[in-house]
This record gives C-alpha cells, sequence and structure tokens, in this order.
C-alpha cells in the first residue's frame, strides 16, 4: 500500500510554524520572567531567544535568522511608526527648552561616547560610527515598557520624545559617515558622495510619499477605527517593503512617515492609534530574535573596559544633558534623573546596523561588532530593567501594572 | 460645633469653583498632568486658588471672592491663561464640558491625598466614575438663618442651572441622550440629593449634629447635594452645574445665581414649601434629559411649563437686581442664548456630527476653552 499522503520524515516545516512557535515559546518565556523574577517581559523574550539561538542550543540557525529578517525590519518598522507619530512638533515649538534638552541629550552622548574611544585609541571614523549607534535609545524597548506598564505622565512622554529626536540624530549621523566610511576603503568619490544622499533623502522622500497617500486615504474612508486600524498597519508593512527593496533605512523611512502622519493632518484625517494587542505579536517576536543575535562571542573578544566605559559614557552623556537643560523645559524636580535612566535601552537594531556595515565592508563590520555588540548584550539585559524603574520611580506605572 | 459656625459673608459676594478636565493631544483622552500642572501654577503669582481633584485628570479653578460677575470674568480669564500657557509646557490641554466624551473611568488614578484616597476607601469604583466636571457657584449670606432659607428659595431654579449650564451629552464613548449626563454620576453617592426640610439654621445644626453622632457624615463635605450651606466661606453653594466650554458662560451663570439670590433675599415673597421638593426629582430629570426644552412643573402655581420659558420669566423678574449689580448685559446675553435654544451639549454634539469622531470633539472644546471667552 503506497503511503503518499504521509508526509516524509522529518516533515518539512514552513516558516509559519517558525514564527508561531517563537511566539509562544517567547510568550511564555515572558510571562515567566515577570511573574517570577519581576523582571520586564521584554528580557524574558531575550533570552528565550538568546537559549534558542545559534549560541545557545541552536535550535535557530543564523540561516534562519537571515531569512527572518523582513520580520524584524517589520517589527522595527511599526514601533518606529508609532513613535514618530507619538512625536508632537508643536510641543517642540511651544516649548523650546524642551527641544534645546532633547537635542542637547543626543549631542553630550554622541561627544562623550566619541571622546572615549578615541581616548582607547579607536580611529575616528570607527568611534564616530559606535558613538552614533550609541545615542539612539532603543524604540522598541522604550515603548514596550511603557505599554507594558501601561505608563502615563511627563516621564513617559519625554522619554519617548527624546527617544524619537535621538533615533532621527543618530540615524541620519550614520548615514552621513557613510562617505568618511566609503573614503577609508578607497571607494570612488561618486559612490562615497551618492551613497549618503540617497539613503537620506531617499528615506525622507519615501515616508512623505507614503504619508501624502495615507491620508488621502484615511479622508476617504471616514472617521472608522476599525477601518483605518487596518490601513495604517497595511501602509506600514508596505513602506517598509519598499524601503527594504530600495535599500532605504527603514528606521529612517518609518519615523518620517509617523512624524508626518501626525504632524502633516491638518484636516485631522487620522484617528488616535493604538496597536495595541496586535502589536504585542511583533513586539514578541522582535525580541526573541533580537536576543537569538545576541553575540555573546563578542563580549569575550575585547576588553571590558572599554565596553564599560562606552555604556558609563553614554549615560553620564543622557544624564548630563538632561540634568542641565531638562529642569529649563518644565520637568519635576528630579524628573531628570529618571529620565536619564528610562534612556538607557540601547537600540537592538544595532545589531542589524552593524550587519549592515559588515556586509558592506566586512573587516571594518568586525572592529565596530567588538564593541557595539558587546554593550548591546549588556543592555539589553540591563536596559529594560532600568525603564521599567525609572517609569514606577516616577509613579508613572500603573499600580498593577 | 464650631467648624459649623456660620461666618457671616458680604450678602451676594460671589465666587465660583471650576473643575476643568486635563486631555494629552496624542489621542485627546483623559491625562494625568495635574501633579505637574499644580507644582507649576504654585510658582506664578495668581489670584484665586488652583487645586486638586479626585482623580490626576482634573484640576479646579477657584475664584476669589468678587461683588459681581464682571469682576469675576476677568479673574477667570487671567487664571485661565496662566493655565493654558502652563499646559503647553508639558503638552497638556486644557478643556471645561461636564463629562470627557469617552474617556474609560477604570483607567482613571486617584489624586494621591489623604480626602481622596479616603473617598476611593469609602465609595469603590463610584469615586474613579466621579471623573465629571463641575462649576459651583458660591453666594454670600449674611448669616445661617438666610442660608438656609435662600437654599430652600434656589432649589426651584435647579433645572434651571443644569439647563442653562448642560455640557455632557456623551459619556464612555456614547451619547447618552441627555443634555448633562454628569449629575447621574452625582446621584449615585449615599448623601446626595438635597438639604432636608430645616426652618433654619438652629434646626440644620442639630440635624447635622444627629447624623454626626449616628456615624454617618464627618463633616459637610460628605454631604453631595445640589445646594449646601458653606458656614466656613459664609455661602450658599450651587453645585449643579456642568463646568460651561467657556469661562464667559461660567459668568453668565454666577451672574444668573446672584441676581436670583439678590431677588429672594431682599424682597422675600415666598416662603419655603415642601412642594419644590415634592416636584424636584421630576423637574431635574427633565432638565438633565432635555435642557431648555423639558418642562418644568411649578411647584407654587402647580402650572406645567417649558424649562426655557420659565428661565425667561425669571431673568425678566430678576431684572431691576441685575441692573443693581450691573449685570444686565450678562443676563440679556444668557437670554438670548435660551431664545434661540442654544447650548453647550448642542455645541458638542453639532461638532460630533460635523468631525464625526468623538477625539475631535474634545479637540474642539479644548481650543474653544483655550482660546478664551
Amino acid at each position: 500500500m503506497s503511503a503518499d499522503f504521509l508526509p516524509g520524515l522529518p516533515p518539512a516545516f514552513s516558516h509559519a510554524t517558525l514564527f508561531g512557535a517563537l511566539v509562544v515559546v517567547g510568550l511564555l518565556a515572558g510571562e515567566a520572567a515577570r511573574r517570577y523574577a519581576s523582571l520586564p517581559r521584554i528580557t524574558g523574550y531575550a533570552v528565550a531567544g538568546a537559549i534558542l539561538g545559534p549560541q545557545g542550543f541552536g535550535l535557530l540557525t543564523d540561516n534562519m535568522l537571515f531569512d527572518l529578517r523582513l520580520l524584524i525590519d517589520l517589527s522595527v518598522g511599526l514601533i518606529v511608526f508609532e513613535l514618530g507619530f507619538r512625536l508632537d512638533l508643536k510641543w517642540l515649538r511651544l516649548n523650546r527648552w524642551l527641544l534645546a534638552t532633547a537635542v542637547a541629550e543626543s549631542l553630550f552622548c554622541f561627544w562623550s561616547i566619541f571622546g572615549a574611544l578615541v581616548y582607547f585609541d579607536f580611529r575616528p571614523v570607527l568611534a564616530a560610527m559606535a558613538a552614533a549607534i550609541g545615542t539612539a535609545t532603543s524604540p522598541a524597548v522604550v515603548m514596550l515598557v511603557a505599554n507594558d506598564l501601561r505608563a502615563e505622565g511627563q516621564i513617559t512622554e519625554r522619554m519617548l520624545l527624546c527617544t524619537a529626536v535621538n533615533t532621527v540624530f543618530a540615524y541620519v549621523l550614520l548615514t552621513l559617515l557613510l562617505p568618511f566610511l566609503h573614503f577609508e576603503h578607497a571607494a570612488t568619490w561618486e559612490q562615497a558622495l551618492f551613497h549618503p544622499l540617497y539613503v537620506l533623502w531617499g528615506s525622507i522622500l519615501a515616508g512623505t510619499l507614503a504619508c501624502m497617500l495615507m491620508l488621502r486615504l484615511a479622508a476617504w474612508l471616514g472617521k472608522r477605527e476599525e477601518l483605518q486600524f487596518v490601513l495604517l498597519v497595511a501602509m506600514v508593512v508596505v513602506t517598509v517593503g519598499i524601503a527594504h527593496a530600495l535599500k532605504l533605512s527603514v528606521t529612517l523611512t518609518l519615523i518620517s512617515l509617523g512624524i508626518l502622519a501626525r504632524n502633516l493632518d491638518r484636516d485631522h484625517a487620522l484617528l488616535p492609534v493604538h496597536f495595541g494587542y496586535g502589536a504585542q505579536l511583533f513586539f514578541v517576536i522582535l525580541f526573541v530574535l533580537v536576543g537569538a543575535s545576541l553575540e555573546f562571542s563578542a563580549f569575550n573578544a575585547v576588553a571590558a573596559t572599554v565596553v564599560a566605559a562606552y555604556i558609563v559614557v553614554r549615560f553620564l552623556g543622557k544624564g548630563l544633558a538632561l540634568l542641565l537643560f531638562g529642569p529649563l523645559s518644565g520637568i519635576r524636580p528630579g524628573g531628570a534623573g529618571l529620565l536619564a535612566v528610562a534612556l538607557v535601552p540601547l537600540s537592538g537594531s544595532a545589531v542589524v546596523m552593524v550587519r549592515d556595515t559588515t556586509s558592506l565592508y566586512p573587516a571594518f563590520g568586525k572592529e565596530l561588532a567588538a564593541v557595539v555588540l558587546s554593550a548591546v548584550v549588556v543592555l539589553e539585559l540591563i536596559g529594560p530593567l532600568a525603564t521599567q524603574f525609572a517609569l514606577r520611580r516616577a509613579g508613572e506605572a500603573r499600580p498593577n501594572g | 460645633m464650631d467648624e459649623l459656625a456660620f461666618t457671616p459673608s458680604a450678602p451676594l459676594s460671589l465666587g465660583v469653583e471650576i473643575e476643568l478636565q486635563l486631555v494629552r493631544p496624542h489621542d485627546m483622552d483623559l491625562s494625568r498632568d495635574a501633579a505637574d500642572l499644580l507644582a507649576r501654577l504654585s510658582k506664578r503669582k495668581l489670584p484665586g486658588a488652583v487645586k486638586p481633584e479626585i482623580t490626576e485628570s482634573m484640576i479646579e479653578l477657584n475664584s476669589s471672592v468678587h461683588a459681581n460677575s464682571a469682576a469675576l470674568l476677568e479673574e477667570l480669564e487671567v487664571m485661565r491663561q496662566a493655565m493654558v500657557r502652563e499646559a503647553a509646557v508639558l503638552n497638556v490641554r486644557v478643556c471645561g464640558g461636564g463629562s470627557h466624551p469617552f474617556h474609560d473611568w477604570a483607567d482613571r488614578r486617584i489624586f494621591p491625598n489623604e480626602r481622596f484616597r479616603y473617598v476611593v476607601e469609602r465609595y469603590g469604583y463610584l469615586a474613579k466614575q466621579f471623573t465629571v466636571f463641575g462649576q459651583h457657584i458660591h453666594v454670600g449670606s449674611p448669616g445661617g438663618d438666610e442660608a438656609i432659607y435662600l437654599i430652600h428659595m434656589l432649589t426651584r431654579y435647579v433645572p434651571h442651572f443644569i439647563a442653562l449650564s448642560a455640557a455632557s451629552p456623551f459619556y464612555q464613548g456614547e451619547d447618552t441622550s441627555f443634555e448633562s449626563s454628569r449629575l447621574t454620576a452625582v446621584s449615585a453617592f449615599p448623601l446626595a440629593g438635597h438639604m432636608p426640610f430645616v426652618s433654619g439654621w438652629a434646626e440644620f445644626l442639630e440635624y447635622f449634629s444627629t447624623m454626626k453622632r449616628f456615624g454617618i457624615v464627618a463633616s459637610m463635605k460628605d454631604f453631595y447635594w445640589d445646594i449646601r450651606p458653606k458656614p466656613e466661606y459664609g455661602t450658599v453653594e450651587i453645585r449643579v452645574c456642568d463646568t460651561p466650554l467657556t469661562t464667559r458662560r461660567a459668568a453668565l451663570l454666577a451672574a444668573y445665581a446672584q441676581a436670583l439670590a439678590a431677588h429672594h433675599l431682599t424682597e422675600r415673597r415666598r416662603q419655603p414649601s415642601r412642594t419644590v421638593y415634592l416636584v424636584n426629582s421630576y423637574n431635574r430629570f427633565e432638565a438633565c434629559r432635555f435642557g431648555v426644552r423639558g418642562d418644568i412643573v411649578e411647584p407654587y402655581a402647580g402650572a406645567k411649563k417649558k424649562i426655557g420659558d420659565d428661565i425667561l420669566e425669571t431673568i425678566a423678574l430678576v431684572a431691576p437686581h441685575a441692573s443693581r449689580l450691573g449685570t444686565s448685559e450678562l443676563l440679556e446675553e444668557l437670554a438670548a442664548g435660551v431664545r434661540v435654544g442654544e447650548s453647550d451639549a448642542g455645541w458638542l454634539r453639532r461638532r460630533q456630527a460635523a468631525r464625526g469622531s468623538l477625539a475631535h470633539v474634545v479637540r474642539d472644546a479644548c481650543a474653544r476653552w483655550e482660546q478664551g471667552s
């Protein structure tokens, strides 16, 4: 009797299976972290990823991670869109000291890291790129921790605002540093000149066009929450796909889309959006994959002092700027320090950025990776905790959240 | 009973308390920035006072004492401007209206002070549902007996104040079909309602000490009555108004209360009547549900008429006193609104029809408050 109806062994599982399984595992790990260790759920997702990943039990291989890269982009896209959508430029216009605070926070942080790395004899280009990456707070971590705690209030709002500003700052700066990288590797001047221009303006243009289209469509659909929700998610997904295909920066494109959608919507065609439970799915998978991508081996390779200096100086840079300018921007006494702590998480997509650079110039990427990825390993673990601590201490978390 | 000694105050002096909504711009839901905003306002030299209210999404403006409503309005404008300016620094918006159209009461957080903690402990979810916004009007009285008399007289006009101030048509994301849905949240409290039918201050004190001995109340604050005496200020406090959408309307309502009080305290044409309390809950419901288009049973004559017509007749009746107080124009403005059937509740409903979403209604209401009268 032929048994063609039976699957061959081992059965061929699709990516859907993998995706679903990772979400379930991450979800359980996150809940366990919260329930048994009072840790943020994110920490649980990331630990689950690290255990399953290439450097853990290897159930998730490097190839799988590469195949799931689009999922990371999608998740990051949704998150930075929502972050941009929260950024109220009117607030910055009405409160100039707040603008000064946010800009100073980025600048101080960048220069402190840059100075420290140069002091440790890293080449300026390398130091500048590592510093730019370090300037960004992780949008995903702060958004997720804030959601998880149902945090509301001035510290939470300013944390999200500073994160949006330092994310834009970091990505623009990284893009502008590309020519130096090209020159170091003796690329042609056309390449050095046009690559950053293409990425920067291409991303902004793509975000703008998507925004204009989205506003038109939203106006046509009308004030129907359920329809607008689907529209927004679909527009984000398609824009991520386009940015990906055109080799633009997903983060810059999507944060532009978010910021413009909030600030260009003069007729208020868009309703306020809460991605809610739907987004949770993407959050879980993002952090499981980030956890799996953590390079624990990198951590051993570099002198721990450099990594420690990177982390400490980064915090001090942010803290100093916030303490100097924060009070002028109307933050309550003691709030500036908490805000600095809340901004500690380092962007997990630094991993992705480093990957991109590695693919461009393998040797250079390795050098950069050693410092940044080690810092990511450390901050991926303490970052969510820091944010959670700060928001709770500020009294902005829900009592039972 | 010293706490209940009635401090005489200048007859017909006027003051208001106005509870306002704090709104976060990104989704127009209630925010919880009362403490930060209060801290900023405490650093400014302001007339009157600014105070916390039961949940962190509310803030209360207290005017100082005024001779008439025009002076009151001037002060309210100064306070409003300061508040709007400080709120902008925190990215918070401010608006009037008796209820937030779509907030979820369970999301509210209690402002951390002793009194409010006690209220939550005692009343449970009613405390969070009490995130509604009202205007209280204080009218000065020369003594306790006069205050009791004035309360009996003013009770007949409770439906007027409800209809004139109505600004809470939406609640929990729905159109309630009411002009003022806010008072339903107040009615749920066990000590809501009206003052008992006492003849003077001495009898009132007797009633109060009995209630205190029974352990039912600890202070006057425990009564959530529509109109109550406020002995330490020496005033009668009308508490049924929704917070209007503008300071100007708040001043119009105060002017009306003052003129009514002037009429009754000087002319003393009527004696307190139990019939007023007999028809009270019917009249009150009509006002909440239909506003000026509702029916009112006139307790002294026993006739039924439209609340709007009754208000216009009353304004004409008290006009001589308004003119003496220098508020004729304000009352004429109030009457003009009644004639065309205009109300804040109606304005909110029209915004909803034009905009298609309650978030936008809140945005428009904020703009209206922030713009000034």
